[in-house]
């Protein structure tokens, strides 16, 4: 018997519930493995003659390389191969390179600048683990260690220490033009200027490590045709191939990549980090290469979900009404680039949770500091956030002496309400989440709050993109020149105004170019999501939450039906053409030089994967 | 290259130990030490006598062989006053192989049971047959050459002896604290008490200030007040992954209080 108590009376006209397993209990489709303890793991592929890897990392947040010398480790029994910075074809990348966003900033092997502690430098493949281990101990690095910044608004001093010479100002740039994610829709200084308390919060969040049962890991050996196989406890199989491609300069069809069960992932197995060095130390020895996190690597080096700092102001009515909000957000990165960049984007979509509020203004920084870079966890961008708001609307609740449940069914966004984003919100259903979290947890709220109702009272003035004041403060570089200050519209030498309604450049969705591309409501159970061959276009101003309309069914498309751009904007004060979701003219991943053929092996491979010959 | 010798006894097992060896009892630290590359030894050494699991009555102590396991003591109707000790150390697994012996060696936060030894005012007879207190032994532990053969403990009477293991898991958890106290009464009064912290510092420590406020005290709220009050003194926790050296001295009294006076821990 499932604890869950679903609540489909509630939307029971909005939601198809001839559903196959939502609502009911299932059996989980690998549970038999886990139980009878066959479910194969990547550790579980027995190789003869399997090398193991180990890497040698950096003591330092933050030191100049000035030497390596690895000439001991090379005379260490039972070492295979060294590994170097220069040994790497192409020793740089960026996780999110894949999808276009962001610059390369980090190193496989690190063999200038090491900026966390526990950064690789050399990799080391021996016969044993142990033999490895022991050579990783005998080779000298000589450092230079350079101050160090591990705070995010330390980092954003003019004299901080620059942490990635790929971001001088210790900041991610957004759109190319920004050092932060703007967001603004309405006018929060005279919205503060009305109210009749201005509420104020900081909250903070410590990285938060995955902690897999599974360390991180993956073997890799060579297979016929030039080609390697690779099994990876990866959460991302094609992000890990396609990283692995990258960085060791070879088409993506001489990898052979195989998933399956992950011994516990969370987000902390999406880095792509083992598999480019099993690969490489599996092409340059000719041998099965296993290369895996130890459980203290795990925790150092395995990258986190990243620390978070916000800033919350909110201006209060007496009666409870928020009507300005504005947020100061920093995202500590880390030393590069992983996740955090497109997780500020997703936070900041989310803003300011989900309340209506006409007035909202919002910076977040992407900041990078000599800690270990920070990559994903389950709802990474939102989490944070969250927990400032909801914290926050306490406080709110306790300055205006209101029930704080009350409080939020009161500013909580109803279907037809404009977000800041510039998007229609549909499917609310936080006041009545409210309504039944106090009836369960027997909290007493009044008979106005208990009558209020998602479907009704949104829309209208409130489906409004009100006159928008815009700014130009915190330039790519500008913070780097002077000291200016990080919340929303502070430090703007002058200010724009967009009028009322107004969304400029609205994200263009392509409309599906073949009738099988159209999503079948049946499949998904849901009936308004891409009901129609193209996307319907979204009312400005709707009276009524828009109907459900069944589709004609059969009948292929002959035609495909003008497509009207939806007045949506994403998530960029409305005065910039640069659409902030999508980066715009995309330019795929060109290597500098063409592909090259891996090592050449004629024949059948020496080794056979899956099973133990003997 | 990790190399495994065995020996036929003790005596010549402490012969063959190198700065560079280890000795193997139930494994359950060594083992884990060689899975996850401790480079701080190259040999394991192993003894083959299985009299080193004996636990016997000798006069009016109880020796325990270093190589008893904390499933033997728990077995053993001579430690049945050590056998929630023991039960405490790990899971049956762990209880299977970690040895008495092996204990008396672990490091911080592990060494629940010769906490209990600590407040038991056990002996420990070493391979070449000489004795020495438990107190100094673990005070010079991690410079000690030669072996552990057994140690040897007086058999507390009644309620006399009480320990208490505090951890965050249950009931597998690792110690934020461990408490054993041997309370020898004369007339309804406290004479001679013991009490003895595990992971409040590097070894497994004693409260003196703590056992000297208990003397010719009753036990009871009002009589152990002023041994609460100083019962942190000369202990030396250290900040780990479990808890911080402020909690464990913040909730050491606490813990304290509900050992002397019985009370169920909460």
């Amino acid at each position: 018997m499932s604890s869950i108590e679903f609540r489909k009376d509630l939307f029971a006209d909005e939601r198809d519930d001839t559903l196959k397993e939502i609502g009911k209990p299932t059996i989980r489709q690998d549970i038999l493995g886990h139980v009878t303890g066959r479910s194969p793991y990547f550790d579980d592929h027995l190789f003869d003659g399997l090398l193991h890897m180990r890497c040698v990392r950096s003591p330092h947040h933050h030191a100049r390389i000035r030497s390596i010398d690895t000439s001991a480790a090379d005379r260490m029994p039972g070492v295979r191969r060294v590994i170097r910075p220069e040994d790497v074809p192409n020793n740089l990348n960026t996780l999110l390179s894949l999808i276009n966003f962001g610059k390369d900033d980090e190193a496989l092997l690190q063999g200038k600048k090491v900026a966390y502690v526990g950064e690789p430098v050399v990799a080391i493949i021996a016969e044993t683990e142990r033999q490895a281990r022991d050579a990783v101990a005998v080779v000298r690095v000589d450092y230079e260690v350079l101050p160090h910044v591990l705070d995010v608004e330390e980092a954003l001093e003019p004299n901080a220490p620059v942490v990635s010479e790929t971001y001088p100002n210790n900041t991610f740039d957004y759109h190319d033009l920004y050092d932060h994610q703007k967001l603004r829709f309405g006018d929060v200084d005279k919205g503060f200027a009305e109210a009749d308390h201005i509420v104020e919060g900081r909250y903070q969040m410590s990285p938060i490590e995955q902690a897999p049962t599974e360390t991180c890991g993956a073997i890799a050996a060579p297979e016929t045709n030039n080609r390697f196989v690779c099994y990876t406890s990866t959460q991302a199989l094609f992000f890990s191939l396609g990283t692995t491609a990258k960085l060791l300069n070879m088409p993506s069809s001489q990898l052979h990549f195989i998933g399956g069960t992950v011994g516990g992932g969370f987000g902390g197995k999406v880095d792509s980090l083992h598999e480019p060095l099993a690969v490489l130390g599996s092409k340059l020895t000719g041998a099965p290469v296993k290369f895996t996190f130890d459980r203290a690597e795990e925790m150092q080096v395995g990258a986190p979900r990243g620390a978070e700092r916000w800033f919350i102001k909110d201006g209060v009515m007496n009666d409870g009404r928020i009507v300005a909000r504005q947020f100061t957000g920093f995202f500590d990165s880390g030393a590069y680039t992983r996740l955090s960049s497109y997780a500020i984007i997703k936070g900041t979509g989310h803003l300011p949770g989900p309340y209506s509020i006409p007035n909202v203004a919002s910076n977040v920084y992407c900041v990078y500091t000599n800690r270990t870079p920070a990559t994903a966890m389950r709802g990474f961008g939102i989490t944070g956030v969250d927990f400032s708001i909801e914290c926050h609307m306490d406080k709110v609740a306790e300055t205006v002496r209101m029930n704080p449940i009350e409080l939020r069914i009161l500013n909580s966004y109803r279907d037809g309400d404009m977000k800041a984003h510039r998007r229609l919100a549909k499917n609310t259903a936080l006041i009545e989440c409210c309504q039944v979290a106090a009836g369960k947890a027997k909290w007493p709220i009044s008979a106005d709050a208990a009558a209020q109702s998602s479907l009704q009272g949104g829309g209208g003035d409130r489906a409004i993109i009100p006159e928008t004041v815009t700014d130009q403060a915190g330039r790519i570089g500008e913070r780097r020149r002077s000291k200016i200050p990080t919340a929303p519209g502070e430090g703007a030498t002058s200010k724009g105004r967009v009028a009322a309604g107004s969304s400029v450049a609205p994200i263009v969705a392509v409309p599906p170019q073949r009738d099988d591309m159209v999503i079948d409501p049946s499949r998904t159970g849901h009936r308004k999501a891409g009901a129609g061959p193209a996307v319907p276009p979204v009312q400005a101003t709707p009276q009524a939450p828009p109907r459900y309309t069944p589709p004609t069914p059969a009948a292929p498309v002959q035609t495909i039906p003008s497509y009207t751009p939806p007045p949506a904007a994403p998530v960029v004060q409305p005065s910039q053409p640069a659409p902030a979701v999508q980066p715009p003219a995309p330019e795929p991943y060109q290597p500098s030089e063409p592909f090259q053929k891996g090592i050449k092996r004629p024949g059948v491979s020496r080794f056979i994967s899956g099973t133990r010959r003997r | 290259m990790l190399t495994v010798e065995t020996f036929d006894t003790l005596v010549q097992a402490a012969s063959a130990m190198t700065p560079q060896s280890r000795y193997l009892g139930g494994g359950t630290l060594v083992m884990r030490g060689v899975n996850y590359g401790d480079q701080s030894f190259q040999r394991i050494v192993r003894v083959k006598d299985r009299s080193l699991r004996e636990i016997r009555s000798e006069g009016g102590r109880i020796v325990i062989g270093a190589g008893a396991t904390m499933a033997n003591v728990m077995a053993a109707s001579e430690t049945a006053f050590l056998a929630n000790v023991a039960r405490q150390v790990g899971g049956p697994a762990v209880r299977n192989m970690a040895t008495v012996g092996g204990n008396l060696f672990a490091e911080h936060p592990y060494g629940d049971f010769t906490t209990a030894l600590l407040a038991l005012d056990a002996t420990v007879r070493l391979s070449d047959g000489s004795e020495q207190p438990i107190e100094s032994f673990l005070s010079s532990r991690s410079s000690m050459r030669g072996l552990v053969a057994s140690v040897s403990v007086p058999r507390p009477m009644g309620d006399e002896f009480r320990f208490r293991k505090v951890s965050r898991v249950k009931p597998k958890g690792v110690s934020v604290m461990s408490i054993a106290v041997w309370l020898p009464r004369q007339g309804g009064r406290i004479s001679q008490a013991r009490i003895a912290f595990g992971a409040m510092g590097a070894t497994p420590l004693r409260a003196k200030s703590a056992e000297q406020a208990l003397d010719g005290v009753n036990l009871d709220a009002q009589g152990i007040e002023r041994a609460l009050s100083v019962a942190t003194t000369g202990l030396n926790p250290t900040d780990d992954s479990l808890a911080s050296a402020w909690y464990r001295n913040e909730v050491a009294p606490v813990h304290l209080r509900r050992v002397l006076l019985g009370e169920e821990s909460r």
